[in-house]
């Protein structure tokens, strides 16, 4: 063995000036001759893999980031109809089944509080509406929360054998929470009509909040990714915890304001900006601004670091893939 | 024009000692993926080519190091699990090397697996804008290449019927026919050449050839060497990871061809049992005057000397020797009955020699099996595998159709009717 590793190198190699980046852009005439169709590319950057960390050069990462974001629009787009056509041309019952759950959940609480089996607080609106809404945008976080392992796990043939930007995933799962979350919110029109719902200005604001749930469930599902593709032990765990998670967060009662159960608010993620979307949405007033900006500010970091964890571990992920 | 050998401006890919490891222990390998991913996380590399391999890691590339120009089309080879695919992985960029650099001036259309992303229940025609769009060409653009994708996987008459309706072969005309349309600068294919009916294949062929051409570079990774001279024009030779050959085809070939030789040999050697009363001794494969020799031409005369030993007295002893192709299995088995040879065996034994004048066989690796039995099918003695390796080096074969291809060369003529 030893004598295979005598031809180490210098580190600092990796750094010499790269010739290649030279290439002229005469590739066209000097192919042309006689050829009927010849190729005519614009000259390139040069790719670069070495075993070097992006981490080292964070702008560029950043850009890098953002850049494939862009890149992979198109991408996104095509996977997002793909999806969206494929899903629903093979059922009967199409798009009802982005209506069910939070109907279904929302009809089994309603049922238990009519039977007194537990008390909601002051709702200050119907609580059917109440709780619907609090369903679907719970559905919302929790679909963006465990949306990057699935689209990870859906697209592992693509993603082991094709190299195109990842973010199209992130955009086409961001993409599909959106959709489907639309499609719920449509519930609440009927809601609002029959309940009587009085409709307010602050219902303008609403997609912001709205937006940072997505976003900060998708940066939480993002940094576990890694290892919850990793290990298996992680989708079990989230799969047992979250009805727990679900009756900590405040959707089939009025946030609780009295020390400890205040604490809640805090330490729940899902917490603030549900509670503030939910306000706007129904109220027209709220008491959660103040966590809400604080919640919805830490996503953005949150999701910058989410996003280069992503990346640098997507192809650590492939090797294990096809392992 | 040369376009193999000009400036290095038309240098397309460049490998420079490029390593990279492995762990096949599955708990480890988790484990390993999870620190790596923290270590890339505070900015710390890779870079282990050295001595901090961890337990249970191996290295599935070690420093491996080629270039590949426009125009060029190179076949990887090897055996199984040589580092073929890992290094085809990583000029993708699908994996990071562990140390080393790769860089790649030109735009990679990749073929790793053939369809990838299909969908089955979208029509043909969907299903080339999703492909074309994971190889990153935007929409307009693939609607001025439609025709051309359709009409070369010769599917127009179903191109609006979804996938799921597609028998296997259409689906691997579809997914060659996008990704060699898509006008590459650099061409990954992994193992794809070797599906799809002859007729389709022959027009890859001529598709790949074109492309090469125009400018295009090639890596093909293949088990299907006799096909490879169809395309390739240079060979890179994976054995445990290391690049054991890089430079002509042919020599790449023959190599590859006793690589898979020399594994099956242990093989036998681990078969072998002793104690028995004739044996085959040593066997060497010889010119016409009788010195050793290893590499002939086509048509020259090979001489076959095998030293049978024997304890005991083998009466009536038959002899049969095949020859083999470590590619094509058994080509030609003779033994001695068929010619009316008798002969014994006396201790402590004696040599036989088994003269192939004028050899028909082309280009490639060869070897011999030995049997040596007594005057009934009962008689069993000895069998001898992959004896007598020698290769067939010249002249070259041509698969383009200006020469003589395949295995052996055949006495023919042609008549032109008319």
């Amino acid at each position: 063995m030893e004598a295979e590793f005598e031809k180490s190198k210098n580190p600092e190699e990796d750094e010499r000036p790269i010739e290649v980046a030279r290439r002229a852009p005469e590739v066209s005439e000097d192919v042309n001759s006689g050829a009927a169709d010849s190729f005519s590319h614009p000259p390139r950057d040069v790719i670069i893999y070495s075993a070097q960390s992006s981490i080292r050069n964070p702008v560029q990462l950043i850009r890098d980031i953002f850049t494939d974001f862009w890149l992979g629009r198109g991408l996104a787009w095509r996977l997002f109809l793909r999806n969206i056509r494929g899903l629903y041309r093979q059922t009967l019952l199409g798009l009802f089944w982005a209506f069910l759950p939070p109907i279904a959940n929302t009809a089994i609480w309603i049922f238990l509080r009519q039977a007194n089996v537990f008390s909601m607080g002051d709702t200050q609106v119907d609580g059917t509406v109440y709780i619907l809404t609090g369903m679907i945008l719970w559905q919302a976080f929790i679909d963006a929360f465990q949306m990057p392992l699935a689209m990870l796990n859906k697209n592992r043939n693509m993603i082991s054998k094709l190299n195109f930007p990842r973010e199209a995933l992130l955009l086409v799962g961001i993409g599909e929470v959106v959709f489907d979350l639309l499609i719920r919110l449509l519930l609440l029109i009927p809601a609002f009509l029959i309940f009587q719902v009085p409709v307010h200005t602050s219902i303008l604001f609403a997609p912001i909040a709205i937006l940072g749930l997505v976003l900060l469930g998708a940066a939480l599902g993002l940094l576990l990714m890694p290892i919850g593709s990793l290990y298996q032990d992680v989708g079990r765990f989230i799969s047992m915890v979250l009805p727990f998670w679900m009756i900590i967060t405040p959707i089939i009662y009025v946030p609780l304001t009295s020390f400890p159960g205040s604490l809640l608010n805090w330490v729940n993620p899902a917490s603030p900006l549900l509670l503030l979307a939910r306000d706007w949405l129904l109220l027209g007033t709220t008491s959660h601004f103040t966590t809400g900006l604080i919640f919805g500010a830490a996503a953005i970091p949150m999701l910058l670091i989410a996003l280069v964890v992503y990346r640098i571990s997507i192809p650590v992920l492939i090797e294990r893939m096809t392992a | 024009m040369n376009l193999s050998r000009s400036s290095s401006s038309d240098l397309i890919l460049d490998v420079d000692q490029v390593w990279k490891v492995y762990c096949r222990n599955l708990k480890r390998a988790m484990w390993y993926g999870l620190k790596d991913v923290g270590r890339e996380m505070i900015g710390g590399g890779r870079d282990r080519n050295h001595h901090n391999l961890r337990a249970g890691e191996f290295f599935a590339v070690r420093d491996a190091s080629f270039q590949i120009r426009r125009g060029e089309c190179l076949a990887m080879i090897g055996p199984n699990g040589a580092g073929k695919s890992t290094m085809l992985k990583m000029i993708n960029g699908l994996i990071k090397p562990d140390s080393g650099l790769i860089q790649i001036s030109g735009k990679i259309g990749a073929l790793i697996e053939l369809g990838t992303g299909f969908n089955p229940i979208l029509s043909g025609r969907e299903n080339i804008y999703i492909n074309a769009a994971v190889l990153g060409m935007p929409k307009r653009e693939v609607d001025g290449l439609m025709e051309t994708i359709v009409e070369f996987a010769e599917l127009g008459h179903v191109i609006n019927d979804p996938i799921k309706t597609y028998s296997s072969g259409m689906r691997v005309r579809l997914g060659f026919s996008i990704a060699a349309n898509l006008r590459p600068e650099l061409l990954l294919m992994d193992e794809v050449l070797a599906v799809g009916d002859v007729g389709f294949r022959m027009k890859c062929f001529a598709h790949l050839n074109e492309l090469v051409k125009q400018g295009v570079s090639i890596v093909l990774v293949t088990h299907a060497v006799g096909m490879l001279q169809r395309v390739a024009t240079r060979s890179v030779v994976f054995g445990e990871g290391k690049i054991v050959h890089d430079g002509d085809l042919e020599t790449g070939c023959t190599i590859y061809e006793e690589m898979l030789g020399a594994s099956d040999r242990v093989r036998a050697k681990q078969k072998e049992e002793s104690g028995r009363d004739g044996e085959i001794g040593s066997v060497e494969v010889c010119n016409e005057a009788m010195e050793p020799q290893a590499e002939f031409e086509t048509g020259e005369t090979v001489r076959l000397r095998i030293q049978i030993n024997a304890r005991a007295k083998i009466k009536d002893a038959r002899l049969i020797v095949a020859l083999c192709s470590p590619v094509h299995g058994v080509l030609n088995s003779v033994s001695t009955p068929y010619q009316g040879i008798q002969f014994d065996v006396d201790p402590p034994g004696r040599v036989i020699t088994l003269e192939f004048p004028k050899i028909p066989f082309l280009i490639g690796a060869y070897h011999f099996n030995i049997s040596l039995f007594g005057p009934e099918k009962v008689d069993f003695y000895h069998r001898s595998s992959l004896r007598g390796v020698f290769r067939i080096v010249g002249p070259s074969t041509d698969a383009n159709g200006y020469g003589i291809n395949g295995i052996t060369k055949l006495q023919h003529s042609w008549k032109i009717d008319g």
